[in-house]
């Protein structure tokens, strides 16, 4: 233990002090909004400049409100295929929507609602409800659910004594807990469950609508975001769904507009169907593409209404039918329907109350039951405006209270100028407001304007704190992030520092040697780390890091290639390193194209396109087949293996690997449609086969962990030990690494061993020409480099991509079908990190030269010094990157999740080079 | 002294011959261009096949004739032999430059594949094409100029420093192309056209320099 810490203790400094340096900068950078624990009373509204009235806020306009939330509704699903460019197979599936505003236009409306990212379903509901903007690191909290503690408008309805029935997804029972009369709460965590959720809802959802205990009913659909999910949007399972819902829609509809009449149940009720986020043709959802953050709100109400003037409709009308279109902002949504049914705005809400939503509540406008309106009645539109611009004061002064309040007591607030900027225009509008009240008392005549100019001077202020807000959120406290830029250096320096004293040791070891100080191999790495830390520095390099990781590697390829030219040696392994080069940069262009169809930022170019349709059964066939050939051939070499060096206790682990490959086979062919295996078989394959390897793995893992400590083996030579140690655990890692990436994983792993070889027997090669026919004696960081450039490419040819979509969910639920956080969190970090970090790290000792003991622990301890310098250099340069482009418009789309992922990434490259350190030493 | 001199350098050549060769080459690149522009109105970014391979129609006799000049062992090897080595070597070349590019990235599509075609032709004629003509298949001045880079003698630097500018210019030209600027010179080959071409000029000057170093450094031992 004593030997190891004397090197170990290096690896153990480094760790700390990037693991502090990660967290005072995360601190910095990722801040999260102040959630204020102030809420909004009836009696507040005495404070505000408004005309106030015997009601609580606004006047109550709207009886019951019916939520029914689609999860994943993509706009498209609920506009007309008329909109756009092309018919879709699942555009114009909702078609009751569609009915219902061609037949009624001014009482039913279709709404693009946009929702500010991250698009995932917990953080739209929070901003569904508080009607504040979310924060970056409240995703990490998503699989936590933690109840809302802000001010919100389910609490204001339970306050102010509104009965609340939720149905569906059980978020909803998470996020306010014990706060509705009744829930019907169904599991949402399960992705392959397409019908628990909805099936429950439609359960319930009609026989409430009969019921008077409630007054606003909201049902949770979940079916299609878990469609989406799965099978994609373009998939029978999601028509199917859409259909289901155009049905459920249909008699939903038809049950409010029974009851709709004089003195029934639904006489003043409103119906919302709406989506939380959107959803991309992959069915991922959480960034800010379009895609994602365009949902729709369908809004009716079950009366005849008139319009509004045309100042206050944004909508777009398509060219040959008379389906409007308008647009709100899913933050304006709590306040619009707080105001709808008469409760205090939610504190920290910043929305506007949508005036098109509001006009659709019948009770908005006075009318007279048999009396048909008419649409130039000026007297009626002046009745509604004069309340609206109350509405819209209140509103006002209550976003105007939150920025005061939120400004005195956040430490980081508003500056001093924008809040000059906001008192300013607040002051304007209330100024007007002021005159209004003035001209009420003495003629109406004139006063239609002059509303609607009041009503243009309130949107302004409201729209310049949104937009404000939008922009302020997303501070930074620049003293934690440089703070943790420097100590992240700080580490840098003293790892290079180790690495010199290790170099020290190392020449001073030898008798021969001597230190040539700065060799090409060192120059080249030194380059070729700096570019890449550079490229960092802009998101189109980001964008496309795995072509540029690739692109570096193949160049220190083609330079070693020359090398191999130089000395007329190993030419057949510098070639065949590079075809492997050019097979993993196709990969990585497949990866790219499947990331363009859902990012934000690329457009999907394929360049590569082979014209080859992959859906054909045939290609399926050979992909099936061909894979399992990897397999096999892996297994191959590690019996191989086996047989000729291994005995003891790593012939009995690697033994288990070869029976986990086997069962990886018949876990594919059980998948796949090869063999047509009974029904009740291929579902205990699914589960049970996996579970079987993951547990083979762990034995495995437990019993080289242990055995160790009892029994001394007696090795011929301690590289020869050192090699069975690295294959024992390499191999225990690949069994479950290759299941979770599925049919590719056997490829990936032959081509890793393949270029592992390669490099391994290619380093030193410019150093053979320095040294001549003497051993090398320099420690050469250029195959390390090498090594972990690609591991690098493998991250992204292995299909995934730093954000959070390019995580790959799947994988999670491979032997499982319920949802548990911790296992499929392991399993999630195993295939994301897995080739890239835990194989890459154990795989590391084939770079020792050194066949002596003491010198080969020197020479192992630098190897995992230098791989976690390049790491932690890398790392580097992306905080270094984040925190200059702060204010980059893709900042939260790009660079946050890069940061993420490379600060994990660092993160856990340290803890798994301390394991290996400890494991191999 | 003298004698020694000579033995190293293989095939004497002077500094005001080394300066016309990179004049001629530089001006036919020149020409190209101009040819491109002001006949064909045609220019690398709104028709880079076309123009690479005018350029390339331009450069390459320039190239293979001059540097056929200039073949070592004359006695053994007519001028007309080593033109049709520099033929020869070309598509060898071409293949060479090609593969390095798709292994470093090049979009391997079939819609890019005259494209790539027309940029190695290029290419070959910048690096590969006057080595072949000068030495032919003599494996180990190959290895001496391309592989341990120890050029001697102004010949070699005359192969050997452009060839390399070109390829450093290519891989330093390659670095724009991510970028999302959207600009239509970022498309292959367009930017690292321009590089590789940079970079041979950039070669070229620093061939003649040594070449004018090292007859400056002869004139010296001569005195000496």
């Amino acid at each position: 233990m004593w030997g190891w810490w004397r090197l170990g203790k290096w690896t153990v400094l480094v760790m700390f002090l990037h693991i502090i340096a990660v967290l005072i900068f995360t601190k910095g950078f990722l801040l999260t909004r102040t959630e204020l624990p102030h809420s909004s009373h009836c009696s507040d509204l005495s404070q505000s400049p408004c005309h106030s009235s015997s009601y609580c806020w606004t006047k109550p306009v709207v009886d019951r409100l019916i939520i029914i939330v689609l999860d994943a509704l993509r706009f498209d699903f609920v506009a007309p295929s008329s909109f756009f460019e092309q018919k879709q197979p699942w555009m114009d599936r909702l078609k009751v929507l569609h009915r219902m505003t061609l037949v009624n236009p001014s009482s039913a409306k279709i709404f693009k609602a946009i929702a500010d990212p991250p698009t995932t379903s917990l953080q739209r509901l929070k901003g569904l409800t508080t009607g504040a903007l979310p924060t970056f690191i409240d995703v990490g909290n998503s699989f936590g659910a933690p109840a809302i503690v802000e001010d919100n408008f389910i609490k204001q309805l339970i306050q102010n004594g509104k009965r609340v029935v939720v149905m569906g997804d059980d978020t909803w029972t998470q996020l306010f807990p014990n706060n509705f009369n009744k829930s019907y709460p169904y599991p949402s965590f399960n992705v392959k469950d397409l019908n628990t959720v909805d099936n429950g809802c439609i359960e319930h959802l009609l026989p409430s609508l009969h019921q008077q205990d409630w007054d606003v009913l909201i049902a949770h659909f979940l079916g299609m975001d878990h469609a989406g999910h799965i099978y994609g949007v373009d998939s029978t399972p999601m028509i199917e769904k859409l259909e289901q819902y155009n049905a459920v829609l249909e008699k939903v509809i038809e049950e409010i507009q029974n009851q709709s009449g004089p003195g029934k149940l639904h006489e003043n009720s409103l119906l919302l169907v709406m989506g939380d986020h959107g959803q991309t043709l992959n069915g991922d959802h959480g960034g800010g593409s379009p895609e994602e953050v365009e949902t729709s709100i369908f809004a009716m109400s079950f009366k005849n209404l008139p319009t509004l003037p045309s100042e206050f409709v944004s909508s777009s009308c398509e060219p040959s039918k008379n389906i409007c279109i308008s647009s709100i902002h899913q933050l304006d949504f709590a306040v619009t329907v707080s105001s709808l049914l008469g409760v205090p705005f939610p504190f920290g809400s910043i929305g506007r109350v949508n005036p098109e939503l509001y006009a659709l509540a019948v009770g908005t406008w006075k009318l007279d039951d048999n009396k048909t309106w008419n649409n130039q009645d000026e007297l009626k539109l002046e009745e509604w405006l004069q309340n609206y611009v109350n509405v819209i004061c209140i509103n006002s002064w209550q976003v105007k209270r939150y920025v005061d309040v939120y400004s005195a007591s956040s430490v980081i607030g508003f500056s001093s100028e924008d809040l000059f900027h906001i008192s300013d225009l607040y002051a304007k509008a209330k100024e007007n407001q002021l005159n209004l009240s003035f001209d009420k008392n003495e003629s109406s005549n004139t006063s239609l304007p002059v509303l609607k100019r009041q009503i243009v001077a309130y949107f302004e202020f409201l729209s310049y704190v949104a937009e404000l807000a939008r922009s302020k959120w997303t501070e930074f406290d620049l003293k934690l992030m440089v703070t943790g830029i420097g100590i992240m250096l700080f580490s840098i320096y003293c790892h290079i520092l180790a690495i010199r004293k290790l170099n020290k040791s190392y020449v001073v070891s030898l008798p021969l040697s001597r230190d040539s100080g700065i060799s090409f191999g060192l120059m080249l790495a030194s380059f070729t780390v700096l570019m890449r830390a550079s490229s960092l520095l802009s998101n189109s390099y980001i964008l496309k890091e795995g072509k540029v990781a690739n692109f570096l590697l193949a160049t220190t390829c083609i330079v070693t290639l020359r090398f191999s030219f130089m000395m007329n040696k190993l030419l057949l392994e510098a070639i065949i390193f590079l075809l492997l080069i050019f097979i993993c940069r196709i990969a990585i262009e497949i990866g790219l194209y499947k990331q363009a169809a859902t990012s934000q930022f690329m457009s999907a170019s394929s360049s590569w396109v082979l014209g080859i349709s992959l859906s054909e059964s045939m290609w399926i066939y050979i992909v099936e087949i061909v894979s399992i050939l990897a397999l096999i051939i892996l297994g191959y070499f590690l019996y191989n293996a086996i047989s000729s060096y291994c005995r003891g206790i790593a012939k009995c682990a690697m033994m288990g690997t070869i029976l986990s490959y086997l069962l990886i086979a018949l876990y594919w062919i059980s998948e796949s449609n090869i063999l047509d295996l009974p029904h009740f078989l291929k579902g205990m394959g699914k589960t049970y086969i996996p579970r079987t390897i993951y547990s083979i793995g762990l034995g495995q893992i437990l019993l080289m962990t242990f055995v160790p400590l009892f029994s001394k083996e007696e090795a011929s030579s301690y590289k020869g030990s050192l090699y069975v140690k690295m294959i024992s655990i390499l191999s225990t890692c690949s069994s479950t690494i290759i299941i979770l990436q599925g049919k590719q994983g056997a490829f990936v792993a032959l081509g890793f061993l393949l270029a592992g070889y390669c490099m391994m027997k290619l380093q030193g090669i410019e150093q053979h020409s320095v040294g001549g026919a003497a051993k090398i004696t320099i420690l050469d960081p250029l195959p390390i480099l090498q090594w972990s450039l690609l591991a690098v490419c493998l991250f992204f040819a292995t299909g995934h991509w730093c954000a959070f979509d390019g995580l790959r969910y799947g994988a999670a639920f491979i032997g499982f079908d319920e949802f548990v956080l911790v296992p499929q969190a392991i399993l999630l970090t195993i295939d994301t990190f897995g080739f890239s970090h835990i194989f890459s790290v154990f795989g590391l000792p084939l770079f020792v030269q050194m066949e002596h003991n003491s010198l080969l622990s020197i020479n192992l301890f630098w190897i995992f010094m230098v791989y976690g310098l390049i790491t932690a250099t890398t790392a580097t340069a992306t905080i270094v990157c984040v925190a200059i482009q702060r204010r980059h418009l893709m900042v939260w789309g790009l660079f946050a999740p890069k940061f993420v992922f490379d600060v994990v990434g660092l993160i856990l490259t340290d803890l798994l080079i301390f394991v290996a350190s400890i494991y191999y030493f | 002294m003298k004698e020694d001199l000579e033995k190293s350098t293989p095939s004497k050549i002077s500094s005001f011959q080394v300066f016309l060769i990179h004049v001629c080459c530089g001006l036919a690149l020149a020409v190209g261009f101009w040819v491109a522009h002001n006949v064909y109105s045609i220019n690398l970014i709104s028709h880079p096949t076309s123009t690479l391979r005018l350029i390339w129609a331009i450069e390459f006799p320039v190239v293979i004739l001059l540097f056929s000049c200039f073949r070592q062992k004359p006695e053994k090897c007519s001028y007309l032999k080593a033109i049709a080595r520099g033929l020869l070597g070309l598509p060898v070349g071409a293949l060479l430059n090609a593969l390095g590019a798709l292994a470093l990235g090049a979009p391997a599509g079939l819609q890019y594949f005259e494209r790539t075609v027309s940029w190695s032709l290029l290419m070959s004629s910048l690096t590969f094409v006057p080595t072949a003509c000068v030495y032919g298949s003599c494996w180990t001045d190959w290895h001496r100029i391309f592989a341990c880079t120890k050029p001697k003698g102004s010949l070699d630097f005359m192969l050997c420093l452009p060839a390399h500018g070109a390829v450093i210019g290519a891989w330093f030209g390659a670095w724009p192309m991510p970028l999302d600027w959207e600009r239509p010179w970022q498309d292959w080959p367009i930017c690292v056209s321009y590089g590789a071409m940079a970079g041979y000029v950039a070669g070229m000057v620093g061939s003649l320099g040594l070449a004018l170093m090292h007859t400056g450094g002869g004139k010296q031992l001569k005195a000496e």
